[in-house]
């Protein structure tokens, strides 16, 4: 009796190694452990026994039974195991293939991917949006940035004219004047828009640009503020890597003046095309607000102080990016946009 | 500004190199565009002697020659030239040597024989006959006197000047000036400037013999000086002078012109000299034009002038346009014997005006219109009398004639020190700003709490109001260095920076369009009278009321757009020709309307442009619905039929919400599309953005989850042509059912075949549903006879078998 259950115990487990799939396994399970099965024969037989051989024989049995039930158990797994891997065999996919879209990708303008870069830095200074229109006022305009009218430096910015009253505004700083009659100072603004200026199109001059002005009104703002904003500013745009330069200018509205030059980018101060060999690129211009200009929109120069900056966005997305012809800018053309 | 080194060095100890010049004038705010050379576009020529003469064996025409240029061996160089002789000194270009042109020199092989340079005649130098005797010989320039081999061209012929071309800020005319421009290069440099000092001329006889001025506009004539010189001498000016204006771009013309251009770049005060033997009874009147009056000016051209113009005449007639140009009729000429010298401040804003109107600018004009003052004008006619003495030009006669309104009484401004230090951060003493003033010229003392600052006469940019405090911040902040001012974060207030909500929702609108798959334009605001025919825009429309340029490039820039479809139109056809494959783009945009007495109305607008493969009327329409549904809107908005011209018959919208109207969109018209030569359909919206943003929607607030599970059904009616599909939705969902009726949904419509000529069938999907239980089949099957029974009444609509 016990060599038949060796046997079937032996048999099985010899033919359990070489079973590969679900159902053969399943049918070498129903004939060894089934109702029917070859184990289930010898229990059956068992009554045939005296009582000491069969508690001996139903020991072994039950042994070699929980044996064989493991054994199957850990066969079963292992062929869901390998059917998994056939599977997976099955379903590999050529992943170097291009992804699917239902749409193909749209484009934000470079522009406004610098003007928004630019504002969103001026923000978390502690800066809010504000605006003018681009047909604007020449009082705006001019006068009441102490460019009052015959003053010689209005011919630094040529001017596209409506009536001898309306032009087309030639820098953002008119909002300045705006900002003093209609809001209640301290504040801090950053007002981006077009403007527009007699400047026949080539590769570095467009007659329609885009601005951002920075305004600043406070009672104790200072050079050194202006210096220390612009230097935070050009480092949240430009990177940690680059350094300014203040070098004393004019402007009708600004005094003391300055421009404000960046290492250059391209060639990281060594000199180069885009820098024309000095190592610098000038971004900006700026400076402490003059007095006739609050005066002329209420305010008392000796109680308020303001500084003021003015950014070329054109200018600014050009570097950023490397463009050499700001044509580009105004042209449209999807491989050009479909870079950004 | 043109300064040649050799003359800064009259005025300033040179103790640099040019580059650290440039750098240090860039510290005190003068930047420097270019740095040029006497003979420009010339390196690489040395001198050489010809050491030995022979004829070329293949060519009669050519000579070898055998050029010592102080190198190891001697150079053997073919020429043509038949000028060379054995022992000459000449000009000997080297390999890589540049001429003037544009020309490199490489050694060649001149008929087998090999030459390794060239020899140069003046002209390739760039050189004339002023420049250097000789120098335009019609041969190989032969230099006549003694010269170490291998000497640069420049310096044997004493054409080794560098000029440095200086870029000025308006606010400093003083420095348009050889005088002005070195006294900030001294202080720039460290050293003292020498100020030059003009030697008294005095004069024989009493001038009112010769001559009388009478000014009758002193507003627009605050000083006119000026000076007899009889017995003229008319020659060419001397070398040295000739060459001084040629190296600022100036042309010698004789000695008594040369001398009034020579003091207008030294001192920077335009001159004039007039041949007093013209002037009639040898009065000059400075007085406004009359009604009707002409003047042939200089250039040879009658100039008509207008009584807000200032003219110099004399009795009779009108001898030059004040500060603009003399006039023909008194010009220096070869034959002329005396001279009336002027020296004049005129009122810049008056020139302006005049060159305005006159459309013509002269480098005199040019000074005037930025500024000049009376001090300099008398100082200006001093120096030019001083020349006139020293060139033997002419017989100086008695004193200056000096007519002066102007104020010319030193100038003291008090400066609040301390608030010098506020305006900048510093703290720098104000014995240290009296130093640092210094440096500059101009002399200031402590006086309490505050400067007491003497302005020099030239320096009108420095007010005496409001601004001294800040002007004078400027000058100490320059000197002291920007670059020493350290930077600072602002204190005081503090500030929540935000986005202003209209960029916000501009900046979501590009964000959804880009989304959909668009390129975002920028386009020039410029348009013309053409393109808006071109679009169809009927006559008395709104968009026919463009703002107009006075000074436009153009006609067809001459508006200001108030549609952005123009340039979306540009750039389309612009990426067809360039087969780009786009075929989305939006633009955000103002447009303006000459349309109030005041400042034009501006609206900003969207203009979205789908045209190519795949676009439609309902791709577009997509677009925009999501654009509507981003802005929580989308079901307060309808589409009904209508729209402008520009878009073709039937296939245009105007889009609503809450019942008004907030854009339009449609198909282009065929007539414009091709005026623009397009070759597919374009689908076109344009939208009022602030009238998009009042619709918006506003907060969204959380609607419970629906417990009791929706039952979709479908249903396909057959309808009349004409019922559009929003009328069948609104039946759907305005059934009189028991059970809630939602997500409309049309999904297909269907013609042809089975449907009678004239209907349509359209295909819905909705569901059912009941807040409070699930529906059972009874309550479905009531809620559909309902639908159907809806339909039917409301418009025919047949269930489809």
């Amino acid at each position: 009796m016990n060599d038949a259950l060796q046997k079937i115990r032996q048999e099985t487990l010899d033919r359990l190694k070489e079973v590969r799939e679900e159902k053969e396994l399943e049918a070498l399970n129903v004939s060894v452990l089934g109702r029917n099965g070859a184990l289930t024969e010898i229990l059956r037989t068992m009554g045939k026994l005296d009582k000491e051989q069969r508690a001996k024989l139903g020991q072994a049995s039950n042994a070699v039974k929980k044996e064989l039930e493991e054994a199957i158990g850990a066969r079963r797994e292992k062929i869901a195991e390998l059917m998994l891997e056939r599977r997976f065999e099955k379903e590999a996919l050529d992943v170097t293939e291009p992804g699917k879209r239902k749409l193909p990708a749209g484009h934000l303008h470079p522009m406004t991917k610098t003007y928004r870069e630019i504002r969103d830095a001026l923000i978390g200074m502690g800066f809010t949006t504000f605006g003018g229109p681009e047909v604007e006022y020449d009082d705006y305009n001019f006068t009441k940035l102490n460019l009052p009218l015959d003053h010689p430096a209005r011919d630094m910015q040529d001017t596209f004219y409506i009536n001898d009253r309306v032009v087309l505004r030639t820098h953002t700083s008119p909002c300045e004047a705006r900002a003093l009659m209609n809001l209640k100072p301290p504040f801090r603004l950053v007002m981006p828009g077009r403007v527009f200026r007699v400047d026949e199109v080539d590769a570095s001059h467009s007659p329609v640009f885009m601005q951002m002005e920075g305004f600043v009104v406070d009672h104790d703002i200072t050079l050194a503020d202006l210096k220390g904003t612009l230097d935070t500013f050009v480092h949240a745009v430009f990177g940690e890597d680059v350094r300014t330069r203040f070098r004393p200018s004019y402007f009708p509205f600004t005094e003391p003046s300055a421009e404000v030059d960046i290492s250059c980018s391209i060639c990281g101060g060594k000199g180069c095309r885009v820098c024309k060999g000095t190592g610098w690129i000038e971004i900006l211009g700026c400076g402490v607000t003059n007095p006739h200009e609050l005066e002329n929109c209420g305010l008392d120069p000796r109680e308020w102080k303001a500084i003021a900056f003015g950014i070329g966005v054109d200018r600014v997305t050009s570097l950023k990016y490397g463009i050499t012809d700001i044509r580009l800018e105004y042209e449209n053309d999807a491989r050009f946009l479909r870079q950004f | 500004m043109k300064l040649p080194l050799s003359w800064l060095k009259d005025y300033v100890e040179w103790n640099v190199t040019p580059a650290e010049f440039v750098e240090r004038m860039m510290w005190r705010g003068f930047e420097t565009a270019d740095i040029l050379e006497e003979m420009p576009g010339v390196s690489g020529v040395v001198v050489g002697r010809i050491n030995a003469l022979e004829k070329h064996p293949n060519a009669d025409k050519l000579q070898i020659c055998s050029i010592d240029v102080g190198g190891e061996a001697p150079l053997c160089i073919v020429t043509g030239a038949t000028n060379v002789f054995e022992g000459a000194l000449v000009p000997v270009a080297m390999d890589g040597a540049k001429l003037v042109g544009g020309i490199t020199i490489k050694p060649t092989n001149m008929r087998g024989v090999e030459s390794a340079g060239m020899l140069c005649s003046g002209k390739e130098l760039g050189l004339t006959e002023a420049d250097y005797p000789g120098a335009e010989f019609n041969g190989i320039m032969i230099l006549h006197e003694e010269h170490p081999l291998g000497q640069r061209i420049q310096d044997a012929v004493g054409m080794n000047d560098i000029i440095f071309d200086i870029e000025l800020t308006p606010n400093r005319a003083d420095c348009q000036s050889i005088i002005g421009i070195c006294r900030e290069a001294a202080a720039a440099l460290g050293q003292k400037f020498r100020e030059p000092v003009i030697r008294p001329v005095a004069g024989e006889g009493d001038a009112s013999d010769y001559a009388s001025v009478s000014v009758k506009n002193a507003e627009l004539c605050p000083r006119y000086s000026a000076r007899v010189v009889t017995d003229l001498v008319i020659e060419p000016s001397p070398k040295w002078m000739q060459r001084r204006l040629r190296a600022v771009g100036m042309r010698p013309i004789n000695n008594i012109v040369d001398i009034t251009n020579y003091v207008l770049v030294e001192y920077g005060h335009p001159m004039h000299a007039f041949d007093l033997a013209c002037v009639a009874e040898g009065h000059i009147i400075v007085r406004n034009a009359r009604e009707n009056e002409t003047v042939v000016t200089l250039d040879g051209k009658e100039r008509a002038v207008t009584p807000e113009m200032l003219l110099i005449a004399d009795p009779e007639k009108g001898v030059g346009i004040a500060g603009v140009m003399g006039g023909e009729n008194s010009e220096i000429t070869a034959a002329t014997k005396a001279t009336l010298f002027e020296a004049a401040a005129f009122k810049g804003s008056n020139i302006r005006a005049t060159t305005r109107k006159l459309r013509h600018v002269t480098d005199a004009a040019a000074r005037f219109i930025k500024g000049v003052e009376p001090v300099n004008a008398y100082l200006a006619l001093a120096r030019a009398i001083e020349l006139v003495d020293d060139l033997h030009a002419g017989k100086v006669i008695g004193e200056a004639i000096d007519v002066c309104a102007a104020d010319i009484s030193p100038r003291v401004i008090d400066v609040d020190y301390a608030h010098v230090n506020k305006i900048l951060n510093t703290d720098i003493t104000p014995e240290d700003m009296v130093k640092m003033l210094a440096t500059i010229n101009i002399p200031s003392e402590v006086c309490g709490d505050k400067l007491r600052v003497d302005v020099p006469h030239y320096r009108t940019d420095i007010e005496s109001g409001i601004e001294a405090d800040w002007d004078i911040a400027e000058e100490v902040g320059r000197i002291y260095g920007y670059d020493n001012i350290p930077p600072t974060l602002m204190r005081g207030n503090t500030f929540r920076g935000r986005i202003g909500d209209d960029l916000k929702d501009e900046d979501a609108i590009k964000d959804l369009l880009v989304a959909q798959g668009c390129c975002e334009m920028y386009n020039y605001n410029f348009t013309g009278p053409a393109a808006l025919d071109a679009l169809r825009i009927p006559e008395g429309d709104e968009k026919r009321l463009a703002v107009k340029l006075l000074n436009p490039f153009g006609e067809d820039q001459s508006l200001m757009r108030t549609t952005l479809l123009a340039g979306a139109l540009d750039s389309l056809a612009r990426n067809f020709s360039r087969k780009t494959g786009q075929t989305r783009f939006f633009e955000v945009g103002n447009v303006h309307f000459d349309n109030n007495a005041d400042l034009p109305e501006e609206r900003k607008l969207l203009g979205v442009a789908f045209s190519g493969a795949g676009e439609d009327f309902f791709t577009l329409k997509g677009s925009l619905e999501a654009l509507l549904a981003s802005f929580n809107m989308h079901e307060r908005c309808t589409f009904v039929p209508g729209g402008e011209e520009c878009f073709q018959p039937g296939q245009k919208a105007l889009m609503l919400a809450d019942g008004e109207p907030i854009g339009e969109l449609g198909a282009i018209h065929p007539k414009v599309q091709k005026a623009w030569g397009i070759p597919e359909k374009v689908y076109y919206a344009e939208i009022n953005v602030e009238k998009l943003r009042a619709h918006k929607g506003g907060k969204r607030t959380y609607e419970p989850l629906p417990r009791f599970p929706k039952v979709p059904r479908d249903i396909a009616v057959v309808v009349d042509e004409t019922v559009s599909a929003a009328a069948v939705k609104e039946a759907i969902e305005q059934a009189p059912a028991a059970v809630a009726i939602g997500d409309v949904e049309l999904f297909d419509v269907y013609r042809g075949a089975g449907i009678p000529a004239g209907k349509k069938s359209m295909a819905y999907s909705f569901a059912l549903s009941a807040s409070d239980h699930t529906l059972n089949d009874d309550e479905i099957q009531q809620a559909m006879k309902c639908v159907i029974e809806a339909l039917a009444a409301r418009l025919g609509a047949q269930l489809r078998a």
